[in-house]
């Protein structure tokens, strides 16, 4: 059993990171142009890094499935980046920002990384800013900020509703000049199938060109994976259908340990599912809860339209549970008060499913043109995705699965168990602990790739023996024989279903036992059904045509394969930890009034699971300790 | 609702492609088109047979995959949003609808519906950047940037390279495109040192790719999800201009600040 | 091509407003092609500059209408327009019907090839009676004909070119947007109108000999 060292350097909380940073060996600029990198995904935290390392004289080679670099899913993030500026002078600072996000993720995270994080973050703004990116300004010129969901203070940066796109260009915009310098080499459309690991070094990844359909080896020095998270293990997401969980899970086969992958965020404000046919689940940005209030009828199966129930009969429920924090509270406590109250049958809809968010009040007194130019674009989508028109009457919402917190693990370098394979952004588990704060995960994946990667992966490049592999080197061949049978076992089943049906059904599986809450009965029964399904998948999938052109249901079998056997890890950590902490909420660990219990005494470790052929994946345990903050019951009340 | 199909079929860049009839059965109002093309392809594999191929991704109409030309119109017949918003209550029951590819020499068909957009990216690799190495930028708060500046720069950037402008231009021009990323650098001051090389680069890259030129006949606009004004493609052509004078100046200057890389 | 374009709008405009002092009778407009006349090296700098502006305009024209055409080989089977004027999708017809008579009204008024001669023809002063010569061409229904249809694709091609133009060269703002959208029908409306003016004035005995 290998020990695992997060590596955190000592001394003060303050200075670990610029020590760090001084000890650190550097690679000669002559060095750096020998050295190849392999960066996959081209979100905030791939194109960040990617051209960094460029600018820096590394070789990068570069991948992604999409068809240009600047489709990742980080586009997609709508509220905005927090950033500890204090610019509106309204208290904030490097501590406070690194006490919310630690508080925020239930004291499951590492104070260094957390630190860190919050000491970048700063950083990233004035980089963003210099890369053109529009942020919204005030009248004066300066840069805005708004309050975001489960903080006190407005550290929020943002562009309109559209900050992880704008951030994204940004990275892409720099990425595309490191391709012009020919310091980057992109392979669009390529995407990641397995990774060679040489004498206990990641050293290189087997990709399949998505056109032609071409397995080829690339080696390099190091591999840094940005894959992203797995929420689509749910089917219904609010993710977009591409995003996967392949890279991290075949990674995970060759030997990486993978950190919390219990801890799954669902996002309280995503339209209501309709019906079976959907395919993904739309988020309406957090944002909206900074002037919408929650509600639901006081009685049971209320069926009158809701301009029809005086204000008295209304359960503002956020705002009674959490009186100081009312409709901003955390996202875990949102969405689960939210699924409470709809399984006391006081849902609305016609599912049941959904509460509505009301602008009525913020219309009134601010009126209508200011709620128009904050939220109209949302409130267009509303209309355009349900029909409805939310000026007039209350919008419905329900929790969705939105982010994973869980992730490979990762030491202070963001190296993974694997020397040489360094995971960032969403795709590793270090941050946020059991639950993430609004607009942290485009912070998180800007700090990763743009200041932290960079520094230290030159001190392993620096340090590390690197002697060159060929690229039929033995375990390139095993690598590509392993792709190779996967793709030919999913063509030659040959069977009646299609991968959807198994995709929502181990979606369907994992969201009823281990989803929003979870108990031990639940999750045994998901980790006896997981494997029948599975067995039925490779019996009964049918995927048409062959592995040698655009196959688009051949990318898709195969991500489904991995959901279903990266579905009974997450049923094992879930099950693993007794206790209820940030988005995990066991049943059995609650309060009388329904608050979590956390326990620090058993559980303040993060849970690292090794793989094992053919049997239960094997638990490390890296203890957290706290020396700079006590943790404390995570009362928002 | 039932709905017949007439789908491009191609079965790679170089094969003949044709219009094949297909019946959409069991459709809900409330369901996307591409919901409904997903249901289409179900059936298809059901049978054995290869699916549509159509690009797609967030589905919320920000990452720019999805490219249908539905009916003769990119994006299909509403205004200011991608395939992927569109709804199929806005079709009456048993209507006959044509999907196509986004048609253009510089978008060449992969297969069905999804075509190759990377001139794109090569587009944006010749200038659509500005070159600032990480670290060491200087506060955000030191540049003032007037509210107004900020939102016309993030009117142009919110583009989201889906290329509806290029499929719906008679000369299957990506003026918008270039005038879109053009226009936000040069709004902003950050962007000023380098726009005279970024307009003339972008706007050379786009001929190379084999894109048409501006006709101005404004169909870009129409069909933009982002409903990007054509005043960026007036901005485009001054900033262009204004190259041509500027660059035609001072003697002794580099012609291009990044040619000793290339 | 949209600054050549612009300087032959330029030119019908004056053009149009030189041939309204028809409806000042005979003494008038003979005088006035008199006066244009009298300075040989200028009229002949002004007509080789023209018609070099033409050839320059319908050469890059082509070559921009080629490169256009080649950026998509392959149409699609439907295609529908959102928001193009009915003028900016007529442009090379619209332009080819004005070549055709640009060359007619050339070798009917000026090089005097097709019609009956009238050169030779003096009036009451002695100048060469230009408006005589007018006032017959226009009494032959099928020369107002060939004339009217000129006219229309005169207006076409101005209510498209002239907006497009101030476009390409980067004249926007937002207080006069709408005033450059409205400046191409408009300068077509006044030169088309201007135009059938006289034609229309003749043919229909307003405007006599």
């Amino acid at each position: 059993m290998r020990k695992l060292d997060p590596k955190i350097p000592s001394g003060p909380l303050e200075t670990k990171w610029d020590r760090h940073r001084f000890s650190e060996k550097l690679v000669s600029p002559n060095n750096k142009r020998k050295l190849t990198v392999i960066v996959v995904g081209t979100g905030l935290a791939g194109a960040s890094a990617a051209s960094t390392l460029g600018q820096l004289g590394y070789q990068v080679e570069c991948f992604c499935f999409q068809d240009s670099p600047r489709r990742a899913h980080s586009i997609a993030a709508q509220g905005g980046i927090n950033a500890a500026k204090n610019y509106q002078d309204d208290g904030d600072s490097v501590g406070r920002l690194f006490y919310d996000t630690i508080k925020g993720g239930d004291f499951r995270s590492r104070e260094a990384n957390v630190y860190r994080l919050a000491q970048v973050s700063t950083q990233i703004i004035d980089q963003c800013v210099a890369l053109g990116i529009p942020f919204a300004r005030e009248y004066g010129g300066q840069l805005a900020n708004r309050s975001f969901g489960g903080v006190q203070v407005s550290r929020t940066f943002y562009c309109r509703g559209q900050t992880g796109q704008q951030l994204l260009l940004g990275a892409y915009s720099a990425l595309c000049w490191q391709i012009e310098r020919g310091q980057v080499t992109m392979h669009p459309r390529t995407e990641m199938l397995d990774l060679i690991v040489v004498d206990g070094q990641a050293r290189g990844i087997v990709v399949r060109d998505l056109v032609t359909g071409r397995l080829s080896v690339h080696t390099a020095h190091a591999v840094v994976l940005a894959t992203g998270g797995y929420s689509n293990v749910y089917y219904l997401s609010t993710n977009a259908s591409g995003s996967n969980v392949t890279a991290t899970y075949r990674v995970w086969k060759q030997g990486a340990v993978f950190a919390n992958p219990c801890f799954t965020q669902i996002h309280p404000t995503a339209i209501p599912p309709g019906d079976a046919s959907q395919a993904k689940l739309t988020l309406m940005s957090e944002s909206l809860r900074n002037d919408g209030r929650l509600w639901v009828p006081k009685t049971m199966a209320d069926r009158r339209s809701p301009g029809d129930i005086p204000e008295a009969e209304r359960d503002y429920f956020l705002e009674r549970r959490y009186p100081r924090f009312g409709n901003l509270a955390p996202r875990d406590l949102a969405s689960r008060a939210v699924k409470a109250v709809c399984d006391e049958g006081r849902g609305v809809g016609s599912s049941g499913y959904g509460v509505y968010l009301d602008f009525a009040g913020v219309i009134e007194q601010q009126g209508f043109d200011v709620v128009r130019e904050r939220y109209g674009n949302l409130f267009e989508m509303y209309h355009r995705i349900t029909g409805e028109d939310a000026y007039h009457s209350p919008m419905r919402i329900y929790p969705a699965p939105h982010y994973t917190m869980g992730g490979l693990w990762v030491d202070y370098h963001l190296m993974s168990s694997i020397p040489g394979l360094f995971v960032i952004g969403e795709a590793n588990f270090a941050d946020h602990g059991a639950n993430r704060l609004g607009a942290s995960s485009l912070m998180q994946g800007l700090a990763d790739g743009y200041f932290i990667l960079p520094y230290t992966i030159g001190h392993y490049l620096a340090t590390a023996r690197l002697p060159s592999i060929p690229e039929d080197h033995a375990e390139s061949r095993a690598a590509l024989h392993r792709v190779t049978s996967k793709i030919t076992r999913l063509l030659s089943a040959k069977g009646r279903r299609t991968a959807a049906s198994f995709h929502r059904e181990i979606g369907t599986l994992l969201w009823n036992h281990c989803g929003m809450s979870r108990d031990e009965a639940g999750l045994k029964k998901a980790l006896t059904s997981i494997p029948t399904l599975r067995e039925e998948f490779w019996k009964d999938v049918m995927v048409p045509g062959s592995g040698d052109d655009f196959n688009q249901e051949l990318e898709y079998a195969g991500r489904v394969a991995d959901y279903l056997e990266f579905a009974e890890l997450l049923c094992h950590d879930a099950l693993h930890r007794q206790e209820s902490c940030g988005a995990h909420f066991r049943e059995e660990y609650q309060t009388d009034d329904g608050e979590p219990k956390r326990d620090d005494t058993r559980f303040a470790h993060v849970a690292a699971w090794e793989y094992r052929d053919g049997a239960v994946p094997l638990l490390h345990k890296e203890p957290l300790t706290f020396e700079f903050v006590q943790p404390t019951m995570r009362s928002y009340q | 609702m039932k709905f017949t199909l007439k789908i491009w079929r191609q079965n790679g860049p170089a094969e003949r492609g044709r219009l094949v009839t297909y019946e959409a059965q069991d459709v809900t109002p409330g369901m996307s088109f591409l919901e409904m093309l997903d249901g289409v392809n179900q059936r298809l594999i059901g049978n054995g047979e290869e699916p549509v191929a159509f690009e797609q991704d967030c589905r919320e109409g920000i990452c720019g995959s999805c490219s249908l030309v539905i009916d003769g119109i990119p994006h299909g017949p509403d205004r200011g949003i991608t395939t992927c918003q569109l709804y199929m209550r806005r079709f009456p029951d048993g209507a006959t609808i044509t999907i196509e590819p986004w048609r253009a020499k510089a978008f060449p068909i992969i297969k069905d519906l999804v075509v190759d957009r990377s001139a794109l990216d090569r587009i944006m690799q010749a200038g659509g950047y500005i070159s600032v190495n990480t670290g060491g930028a200087v506060d955000g708060n030191v540049l003032l940037i007037g509210k107004d500046q900020a939102e016309t720069a993030m009117d142009a950037a919110s583009c989201i390279g889906c290329g509806a402008c290029v499929a719906a231009c008679k000369n299957a021009s990506a003026a918008l495109f270039v005038a879109a990323k053009v226009s936000h650098f040069a709004i902003l001051p950050q962007g000023k040192p380098e726009r005279t090389h970024r307009v003339s680069a972008m706007l050379e890259a786009m001929d190379r790719e084999g894109f048409g030129s501006c006709g101005n006949q404004y169909e870009c606009e129409a069909v933009c999800p982002k409903s990007i004004s054509v005043r960026f493609i007036a901005n485009l052509n001054r900033e262009y201009l204004r190259a041509g004078i500027v660059e035609a100046g001072l003697p002794g200057e580099p012609e291009s600040p990044h040619a000793e890389s290339v | 091509m949209a600054l050549a374009g612009l300087g032959l709008t330029i030119y019908v405009i004056f053009h149009m407003l030189g041939n309204l002092q028809v409806f000042e009778g005979p003494h008038a407009f003979n005088s006035y092609a008199a006066f244009l006349r009298d300075m040989p090296i200028l009229l002949w700098t002004a007509r080789i500059g023209l018609l070099s502006i033409v050839v320059l305009h319908i050469v890059l024209a082509t070559q921009v209408s080629l490169h256009n055409h080649r950026a998509r080989p392959i149409g699609y089977a439907i295609h529908r327009y959102r928001q193009a004027s009915f003028a900016s999708r007529t442009m090379m017809v619209s332009g080819m019907v004005l070549l055709l008579f640009i060359v007619f009204h050339l070798l009917h008024l000026t090089a005097e090839v097709i019609g009956s001669p009238t050169s030779d023809r003096v009036d009451a002063e002695g100048y060469r009676d230009v408006y005589g010569k007018v006032i017959l061409a226009f009494q032959n229904p099928l020369v107002v004909a060939l004339y009217l249809v000129g006219q229309l694709g005169l207006g076409l091609h101005l209510s498209h070119a002239v907006s497009s133009s101030l476009q390409t060269l980067g004249l926007e703002h937002a207080a006069l947007d709408r005033l450059f959208k409205a400046a191409g029908p408009a300068i077509a409306l006044l030169v088309v109108l201007g135009n059938v003016g006289i034609i229309l004035a003749v043919f229909l005995g307003i405007v006599r000999p």
